[in-house]
This record gives C-alpha cells, sequence and structure tokens, in this order.
C-alpha cells in the first residue's frame, strides 16, 4: 500500500500514526522462509482444484499432505458431524422440502457455508435474481433455537407454501442473520436456490425498490 | 484460463499477498494460528482467483479476518490466547518504542472499543486508506472515514486521560513521581 490519494484526512496526525506504527508487534517480523512459501503455494494449488470440495484425489494419496489439509478435513469433519447432529436434534429424520407440519405447509431453507460471507458481490440485477429458484416476500415470525421463521404473503418463485424456515448451524444462522438483517417482525424479500438463502443483496429488507426488482425478475414466471 | 496461466497468475498475486498477510496475523494472533489463517486466506484466494479486484490486498485482509474470527473461535483458542498473553507480557524484542509511551498508548487502546482499535491498526499498522479500509471492513468508504475519524479522536481524548490524570492527584499508579 504506497497509495494514499483516496482517503481525505487520511494522514490528518501523522504524529499519533507515527506513535501507533511504533508499537507494530509485526515490525520485527523475518521475512518467511522462501522454500516454506514455495511449499505452501503449491500444497494449494495441487490439493485442491478450482471447483472441487476440499478432499485429495486417489491419485494423490495421502503423500506429501500439509498441515492445512488435515486442517481442512478435520473442520469438514467437524462441520458434517455439527450439521449431523443439528439435523437429528431439530429435524428427526424429516427433511424434505416442502414439508408439511402439522396442518401448515412449511418451505425448509438453509444458510449459506462461512465462505459465501467472504465472497464480493455484484449489485442484484433481475437477470441473477430470476434464476433463483425460490423467491417471496415474508415477514420474520420468530427467530429462535437456530431456525428464522417467516411467514410468506407472496411467492414470486417456487410452490408457495404456509410457512418458510431457515435453519443452519450457529455459526452460519448468525452470519445470515447479519448478512440479510433478520431481524423479529421485519419485513422481507427473499429469495433462494437449491434449497440455499441467497445472500449478497438478493435477500434482504423489503424496500420499494428490491421488489420493483422481484417483480421485474419473474414477471415472465407467473 | 487454462490450468497454468491459472498456477502463475495465483503464484505472481500470492507472493504479493504473503508478507503482508503475515504482518497482519502477526498483529492479531499467535504463531500457530496466524500460519494457518495465512494458508485458509491464501486457498481463499485460489478458489477465487477469477473473482479478486484488481487491488486483492485489502480484499485479502478482508478474508483474513474472517478466517480468523473462524478460527478464534475454535478449540484450539484458549491455550493459544494463553500463549500470545505470556509471549505479549514479555518484554518486545525490538522496535519497543519510547517505553513509557507505549504503556500509555496501550492503555489508552484498551479503553478503546475493539472495532476502534480495529479501524486505527489498519489504518496505522496495515497503512490502509479510508476506501481500503473500506474493502476490508466491507463497509462503505465514506462510513470507513468517519468511523477513522471517531476512532483516532476516541484515542487523542483517552492519552490526554491517560496522560495528564485529572484531579486526584496521585491516584494513579502510573502518574510520574
Amino acid at each position: 500500500m504506497s497509495d494514499h490519494d483516496d482517503g481525505a484526512g487520511w494522514d490528518d496526525d501523522p504524529e499519533l500514526r507515527a506513535r501507533l506504527r511504533a508499537a507494530d508487534p509485526a515490525s520485527s517480523l523475518a521475512p518467511a522462509d522462501p522454500d516454506r512459501v514455495t511449499r505452501l503455494l503449491e500444497d494449494i494449488m495441487d490439493t485442491h482444484t478450482e471447483t472441487d470440495l476440499p478432499i485429495e484425489t486417489r491419485q494423490t494419496g495421502t503423500r506429501g499432505r500439509s498441515p492445512l489439509t488435515w486442517l481442512v478435513a478435520a473442520a469438514a469433519i467437524v462441520l458434517i458431524a455439527g450439521v449431523g447432529l443439528f439435523g437429528l436434534l431439530n429435524h428427526g429424520f424429516d427433511d424434505d422440502v416442502p414439508t408439511a407440519g402439522g396442518s401448515q405447509t412449511v418451505t425448509k431453507l438453509r444458510a449459506p457455508g462461512h465462505e459465501a460471507y467472504q465472497a464480493r458481490c455484484m449489485v442484484p440485477t433481475a437477470e441473477t435474481l430470476s434464476r433463483q429458484t425460490l423467491a417471496f416476500d415474508g415477514t420474520v415470525k420468530e427467530i429462535a433455537g437456530g431456525v428464522v421463521t417467516l411467514a410468506p404473503r407472496h411467492f414470486y418463485a417456487g410452490s408457495p407454501t404456509d410457512l418458510v424456515t431457515v435453519e443452519a448451524p450457529d455459526a452460519d444462522l448468525r452470519a445470515l442473520i447479519q448478512a440479510v438483517k433478520f431481524d423479529d417482525g421485519g419485513r422481507y424479500l427473499v429469495s433462494a436456490t437449491d434449497g440455499e438463502v441467497s445472500i449478497c443483496g438478493l435477500s434482504a429488507p423489503y424496500s420499494q425498490q428490491l421488489a420493483a426488482l422481484y417483480a421485474r425478475a419473474f414477471a415472465a414466471q407467473r | 484460463m487454462d490450468a497454468h496461466t491459472r498456477r502463475d497468475r495465483f503464484e505472481q498475486i500470492a507472493l504479493s499477498l504473503i508478507e503482508p498477510l503475515r504482518r497482519f496475523l502477526a498483529r492479531r494472533t499467535d504463531p500457530d494460528t496466524a500460519d494457518d489463517v495465512l494458508s485458509e486466506t491464501l486457498l481463499v484466494c485460489w478458489r477465487r482467483l477469477d473473482e479478486l479486484p484488481a487491488e486483492p490486498l485489502p480484499w485479502a485482509y478482508g478474508v483474513a479476518r474472517n478466517c480468523l474470527a473462524n478460527a478464534e473461535r475454535g478449540a484450539r483458542r484458549q491455550h493459544r490466547v494463553a500463549q500470545k498473553m505470556a509471549a505479549v507480557d514479555r518484554p518486545a524484542e525490538a522496535h519497543a518504542g519510547p517505553g513509557e509511551g507505549d504503556d500509555r498508548l496501550a492503555e489508552a487502546m484498551a479503553s478503546l472499543r475493539p472495532e476502534d482499535t480495529e479501524l486505527l491498526h489498519l489504518w496505522a499498522w496495515e497503512q490502509l486508506t479510508p476506501g481500503e479500509i473500506a474493502a476490508v471492513l466491507d463497509i462503505t468508504p465514506n462510513a470507513a472515514s468517519i468511523r477513522l475519524h471517531r476512532a483516532r479522536e476516541k484515542l487523542r481524548t483517552e492519552l490526554r486521560k491517560v496522560e495528564q490524570p485529572a484531579g486526584h492527584e496521585g491516584s494513579r499508579e502510573r502518574r510520574e513521581p
């Protein structure tokens, strides 16, 4: 970072900045060993292809697995176990989407995994929206027990049900609640693909602007 | 982009990111977690190579920040934080700064909200502009600028309190004799 021309007032207190910099705990950090860096990059590129999950191929076997590989594998196991346990505790064996919950029909959705929240977002367009398999306008009835429950008032796409629930492991659900700004009693426009809520502005608090975009996106489908 | 070009491009970008990311992480966590999070961050860069912005560093800081937050929620956290605290308690090996001034700065920083200290660190340590800070924190440049301005104000106020304790003569341990 050498150019700082886009920050008005960026350096209006150079003395304070210098004082903070003097306390920089990384100022004495030695550069990384070039061999280690090369190995790390090779590991990342060899072990993980562009679209693969972090699982090694049969060909690569277990040779030369880096600590990263084991870390990712352990994380995957914890995630799978967590999702499984969550499923057992919360859903029993009833995982159909949509399902009949007593007299009410329910569409069950998931929150995206944590990586989704690090993605760069494009401005939502009618075209992106129109590719969503489910889209509705609804109000949050409850956020409790790891589930956000919405009462839909209108479905733009997908099979209408009485309720829509979003369930996810705690961390993912918290991230989703933050990303979409879900709040008790709030009205939202929510879209999803393959049972997973779409973020990046595609699901958001109700606004006339976004409602117009939803209407335009799904006009041909109604 | 064919596989070979993709690898070349990743290597070129990763090599420009590694040292700033290592420093970013060294400032915020223990060496083991820093290594893990560096790997995870580069892995995200590799996977999202086609989506990397023209200036990838602030974006990569943002990814590292999220990975670090996840890592710190992990089971190893308590043990490593204990180690980190033990390390922090030892005198710094280099660039210790102006001793007394550092203690006061540390005291003033400790009284700020974590969000404010992070903004000040991104500004002073990573030397980011409000626009770049905005990319790291996923907020607007305008919000970054305003929050940075306020954080600096708060730090100056806290520093004044620490350096010139009001009233109560001799009531503060750090006061000069």
